[in-house]
């Protein structure tokens, strides 16, 4: 009579630890059910659909039955007369928007880490995130508003002070300054909220050692703030790089009127417009702009975190 | 005395540069508040204000001519309060569950277990690619969920962004001691996870709610996309109709007209909307950032301790 000890594999050896090890994952796995799911089902299998870009695609077929046709709808994109200004517009708004943008929330952060009155410092910091949590729509309704031609604060000031009205909403040259202004306006401060943090997490021995060693604020600034900052500035440098070519359509869509189009005729809005907002959708050619436009920020992305890398030992990954 | 005699210290060796320094700090931050919160005083006095006054930019600093019509007009506006209840329904709903299934995700992605970086990698890659938005949109169509109440809670249901958050709080806040003394005592994952990290996790839980939350009632471009009927509106998509549409400049005058009878006629109507739009901002943007100030206490802290490492 033989006992079987084989099933029941000795401890330590590989065979006990793998099955261990499963017995001790499985649970997390049912935790991450949900999440994974969603992802999957919400985000790969779009990226599986894309190809219709390459298809001629037509409802009665679905995604995988319809003709393929190569590149045809790209070139139909780039051939199309518009090409050349909807790329130039969408790189120049975000272009200006990080220009702009970017080092304001650096410096607030800077700055409120040096007020001495807390009370104010607390105030200025909860006021600083409340446009936050404007929706957009509002934003673009409190731009109509004040901004308006008619009756707006704005016009009425510039009339008040002896100069013409201008409608600014109708006009292509006041199309960027009104959505990075506005894009600043709402998130600047909200954005401080990294920097904050690593400039609390500094050990305050360095300001002191600074402070005996007779040190302005300003200088504590230079060498201790600014150094500090640097490679988390970077990081967010990188991740704002890769979205050169993609905008915040949901904005453009509200601040696009037939008076700015020569600058506010950016990609994201086409492809809206030609994909989902026309009467007669054409989903392949919308399709293969949007794939173009995550390929390249996809690409800029990886490039400048790989110079970032080489260049400063800061990346992303 | 000591406190004083400290404090009396300090202020003797704040040197004349760090003086100036500090005024024009401070000079610098008034302009900066005014800049940030004059735009919201201005939305607030103009609703209660009287619509002629509001029209010839009478309205600076204080209401003038206070009355409540605008108020009153907006509450005659059925499909506007239609709206507003689809958008609780989708933001408590949809927030409810999102923060369900971020935080046991990020609890397993604290843990160690084999085919991790995998799982990261897969998750981390959508930030950074996505099918775009037409595949998105055929994919929900094929889904059968365009036009549900159903594609407005599972849209954007996990933001990577909030998941790595959260991940990093559970991580950095929760000692690693005592999942080691739970597993002694003999518990599992499920068992730690429920009976340990919940109940240590309310500071992240207020975060994600509240920007869960804030991002769901926010969000009109999921609805523009995905829904058809307009009994299934989300708030900010009536609200765009009302305040945005200039692209035509009539549009939004259709959407007054059709209340002229309620409010004393075309003409009245017209002239009520002035004041309606503020009010319709006030209306729609007072529960965000009610949340916001509310949670504020909470929310400074997590949000700094969950962003520090991500």
């Amino acid at each position: 009579m033989s006992i079987s000890v084989s099933t029941s594999p000795r401890r330590g050896s590989l065979k006990h630890r793998a099955a261990m090890t499963l017995r001790r994952d499985w649970q997390l796995w049912v935790l991450m059910l949900p999440c994974l799911t969603f992802f999957i089902v919400f985000c790969y299998f779009p990226m599986y659909g894309v190809q219709i870009a390459f298809r001629d695609y037509k409802a009665a077929f679905g995604i995988t039955g319809s003709q393929w046709v190569g590149l045809k709808y790209f070139e139909k994109f780039f051939t199309s007369y518009y090409c050349g200004r909807m790329f130039l517009n969408t790189f120049l708004l975000n272009f200006f928007g990080l220009l702009f943008g970017f080092p304001i929330p650096i410096l607030l952060a800077i700055l409120l880490n040096q007020l001495n009155r807390k009370r104010f410092k607390g105030f200025a910091q909860t006021a600083i995130y409340v446009p936050h949590f404007i929706s957009t729509v509002v934003l673009a309704g409190m731009i109509y508003l004040f901004f308006s031609p008619t009756n707006g604060i704005i016009n009425h000031l510039i009339t008040a002070a002896g100069g013409k009205s201008i409608y600014f909403i109708m006009e292509a040259g006041w199309f960027r300054p009104l959505f990075i202004g506005s894009e600043i306006w709402q998130n600047a401060g909200w954005n401080t909220i990294l920097y904050i943090a690593t400039l609390t997490s500094i050990d305050p021995q360095l300001y002191e050692a600074a402070t005996i060693d007779g040190a302005t604020r300003w200088e504590k600034i230079r060498h201790i703030d600014i150094p500090h900052l640097v490679p988390i500035a970077v990081m967010m440098l990188i991740l704002n790089c890769g979205s050169l070519l993609s905008s915040n359509t949901d904005k453009a869509l509200l601040l696009q009127t037939s008076g700015n189009m020569a600058t506010s005729d950016i990609l994201g809005v086409y492809v809206y417009n030609v994909g989902i907002a026309a009467s007669k959708a054409q989903y392949s050619y919308a399709s293969a702009i949007g794939l173009c436009l995550n390929v390249i920020n996809f690409a800029i992305i990886m490039l400048v975190n790989a110079v970032s890398r080489k260049m400063s030992d800061i990346s992303l990954f | 005395m000591t406190a004083l005699a400290v404090k009396k210290k300090n202020r003797v060796r704040e040197t004349r540069k760090d003086r100036i320094f500090n005024g024009i700090n401070i000079v610098f931050w008034i302009i900066v508040l005014f800049i940030v919160l004059y735009p919201l005083w201005l939305i607030l006095i103009a609703s209660v204000s009287d619509p002629d006054a509001v029209l010839q930019a009478r309205v600076l600093l204080w209401p003038v001519d206070f009355s409540l019509m605008g108020y009153e007009a907006v509450f005659q506006y059925s499909e506007l309060w239609g709206s507003y209840l689809n958008s609780i329904f989708y933001t408590v709903v949809g927030s409810g569950l999102s923060v369900i299934v971020s935080l046991a995700a990020a609890y397993a992605l604290s843990r160690r277990f084999a085919g991790k970086k995998l799982v990261n990698l897969a998750i981390t890659f959508t930030m950074f690619f996505s099918g775009g938005l037409i595949p998105i949109f055929l994919n929900i169509r094929d889904l059968g969920l365009y036009n549900t109440r159903a594609v407005m809670i599972l849209m954007n249901l996990v933001s990577v962004w909030n998941l790595m958050v959260a991940r990093t709080y559970i991580q950095t806040s929760i000692p690693n001691d005592l999942y080691e003394a739970a597993v002694i005592d003999g518990a599992d994952h499920f068992t730690y996870f429920f009976r340990c990290v919940l109940p240590l996790s309310g500071t992240i839980v207020a975060v994600l709610a509240v920007y869960y939350g804030v991002a769901r009632w926010n969000d009109y471009f999921t609805g523009l996309v995905m829904l058809r009927d307009r009994s299934l509106y989300p708030l900010q998509l009536v609200l765009r109709e009302i305040l945005a549409s200039l692209t035509s400049t009539g549009s939004s005058d259709t959407f007054f007209a059709a209340y002229a009878d309620n409010l004393g006629g075309l003409q009245e109507a017209l002239r009520k909307a002035e004041v309606a739009k503020y009010c319709c901002i006030v209306v729609s943007t007072v529960p965000a950032v009610l949340l916001y100030v509310f949670m504020q206490k909470y929310f400074v802290k997590g949000v700094m301790i969950g962003s520090l490492k991500g």
